[in-house]
């Protein structure tokens, strides 16, 4: 066990301005247990406690209450310990917009026990790892957010940690640099290096990560595997847009093929295990009850769904 | 923990040399004042002689970069709270107090060099001084540099605005180098002035500054202007790494 987390909490007390003090309970008990080589991720929107929860387990901040070992070492008392086997990238990257992305490796190589010649010798190792090699010497002000967020992580595995730490590495990067970086991290599992990643978005969570744990409002509200999670809502799931939403809704639930059915204004949402028979009769049934619909997709079920079920929020709307 | 102060110095340094141009520019306006302000001050001396003029007249413009220069060293830091560096190196392997020595030390190395250039400058006007007594003028630099510097690193962890900070650094700094007697010694002025500035530190500082221009090696205002700054210096260096933890929220 690479992570093992019990009932962490952080609460702060922001100020409010004019010397008010506010309570955000960031994180409200939070069980985690990630395996060695593994790929978890923390999925939830925006405002979870993703980064709360991530900068306690990599010792940046300490727990209100809770404990936590990394790496085999207590995150509050030998903090020290588990920063020799920890890489963090934080959300903002953490590259020195000031100087050349090489300087900022080679420093990170140094404070880490490097010589000079082994600092120099991984950082040509990570430079060609992350094809990095070409703009190692331009100042990083100047590189693209792709490249930044590539220069980052190579800081970040700097003293090959066993384990590494990656807030929302995806965010804010075009589609063709998230799919680079999701072979990155693919790659660090063949590699064997254990990485807990989180993410506000269902497809990167699906694609890459061997476990999961949703969170929300600082709780974790589902975990498993991405198939465990979306065969508990449904194998499937049926969208219908049509007026009489109430009335579909009854009639749905009513069906024995149909295990779940939600509705929100104009759209009915039924969850089912064998999509391709059950539309047909779900079909047939709402023509005979006189139920005009206006389109219908069938769809295999997402972590959104399983977001929905667990907070009865889409994880779209809840940022 | 020295060799960690090191690493952070050389790349501060480093970065310096790539772009040494800066703190040229931080040296104008002393020169700036030296060769058009101090000749206006000719009278103000008894027998009018440049070297008097400049005796008195070069400790306050070093003053003057060792504060205003060093105030506003930790604005670059101010960034680093939000892009995540020093986020990054709170939780690497690096003793935390060298993420600001190295820079200290870094700033005192510039300010020691802009200090060489100003009385070079002042030794091409007329100025005459010992060598022990300019080492000593060095040091004395390096230590308000260091207060002043510490404190900015402060200041930046704390405000973390670069607005707010730059706000702050002036309110403070204008009124501290008036009451010190900066251009003009306070001894000139009435007596509430001087009350008053001896509640200043900076004007040890400069008094300091201006005995040992003088040759005058015995004035007590030296060992008190040494042993201030060293307190203050420790006090704002706890205080400034200290912040650092602040970070966390
Ligand atoms: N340093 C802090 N001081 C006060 N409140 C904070 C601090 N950091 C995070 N929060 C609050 O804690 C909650 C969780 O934030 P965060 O962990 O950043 O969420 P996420 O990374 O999932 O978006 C938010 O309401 C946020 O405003
Ligand atoms: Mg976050």
């Amino acid at each position: 066990m690479i992570i093992e987390a019990h009932d962490l909490r952080k609460t702060f007390h922001a100020k409010r301005g004019r010397g008010k003090k506010e309570e955000v309970e960031a994180v409200r008990g939070i069980d985690l247990q990630v395996e060695r080589g593994e790929v978890f991720a923390v999925l939830g929107p925006n405002g979870a406690g993703k980064t709360t929860t991530v900068r306690m387990l990599a010792t940046f901040t300490l727990p209100t209450s809770g404990s936590a070992r990394v790496a085999g070492f207590d995150v509050a008392r030998e903090a020290a310990k588990v920063r020799e086997n920890i890489g963090y990238v934080s959300q903002a990257g953490g590259v020195d917009d000031t100087a050349p992305g090489i300087e900022s490796l080679l420093l990170a190589a140094r404070i880490s026990g490097m010589s000079r010649r082994q600092a120099q010798a991984r950082a040509d190792e990570l430079l060609a790892a992350f094809s990095l090699t070409e703009i190692a010497n331009r100042p990083a002000k100047t590189l693209s957010g792709g490249q930044k967020r590539r220069f980052a992580i190579a800081v970040g595995l700097v003293n090959a940690p066993p384990l590494i730490f990656l807030d929302e590495p995806t965010t804010g990067l075009d589609p063709q640099n998230r799919a680079n970086l999701w072979d990155e991290v693919r790659k660090l599992r063949e590699q064997g290096t254990s990485v807990l990643l989180t993410t506000h978005y269902l497809d990167e969570a699906d694609a890459l990560c061997d476990r999961l744990v949703i969170v929300d409002h600082g709780r974790i509200v589902a975990r498993g595997t991405p198939e465990e999670l979306k065969k508990e809502v449904a194998g499937d799931v049926v969208t219908l847009r049509l007026e009489d939403t109430d009335g579909a809704r009854q009639l749905l639930d009513a069906q024995p093929y149909v295990k779940e059915v939600r509705a929100e204004p104009g759209v009915v949402r039924a969850y089912l295990d064998d999509g391709e028979h059950g539309l047909m009769h779900m079909l047939r049934t709402l023509e005979e009850n006189g139920l005009g619909i206006r389109s219908v997709s069938l769809e295999r079920a997402t972590l959104d769904d399983v977001f929905l079920k667990h907070t009865g929020r889409s994880l779209r709307d809840a940022a | 923990m020295t060799r960690h102060t090191m690493l952070f110095l050389g790349y501060e340094l480093r970065k310096l040399f790539a772009n040494p141009v800066w703190p040229l520019f931080g040296i104008m306006q002393p020169v700036l004042y030296l060769v058009f302000f101090a000749p206006l001050l000719r009278s103000t001396v008894p027998g009018g002689k440049m070297t008097d003029v400049l005796a008195m007249f070069t400790p306050g413009s070093m003053m003057m970069i060792a504060l205003f220069g060093s105030m506003f060293a930790g604005f670059g830091m101010i960034n680093e709270t939000r892009n995540g560096m020093l986020e990054r190196l709170a939780v690497s392997q690096a003793w935390r107090p060298a993420i600001i020595l190295g820079r200290l030390v870094k700033d005192v190395i510039v300010l020691v060099l802009q200090a060489i250039l100003v009385i070079g400058i002042a030794a091409l006007m007329g100025l005459r001084i010992g060598l022990p007594e300019m080492l000593l003028v060095l040091l004395l630099m390096a230590a308000t540099g260091l207060f002043a510097a510490s404190l900015s690193y402060g200041l930046a962890l704390t405000l973390r605005d670069e607005n707010g900070m730059s706000q702050l650094v002036q309110f403070f700094a204008m009124p501290l180098t008036l009451i010190a007697g900066l251009f003009l010694p306070v001894s000139l002025g009435p007596q509430w002035l001087q009350t008053l500035a001896k509640f200043n530190p900076l004007y040890y500082a400069v008094e300091a500054g201006r005995s040992l221009f003088r040759g005058d090696l015995s004035a007590e205002t030296i060992p008190v202007a040494f042993a201030l700054f060293a307190a203050l210096t420790a006090l704002t260096l706890v205080w400034s790494v200290r912040s650092l933890r602040n970070l966390a929220g």
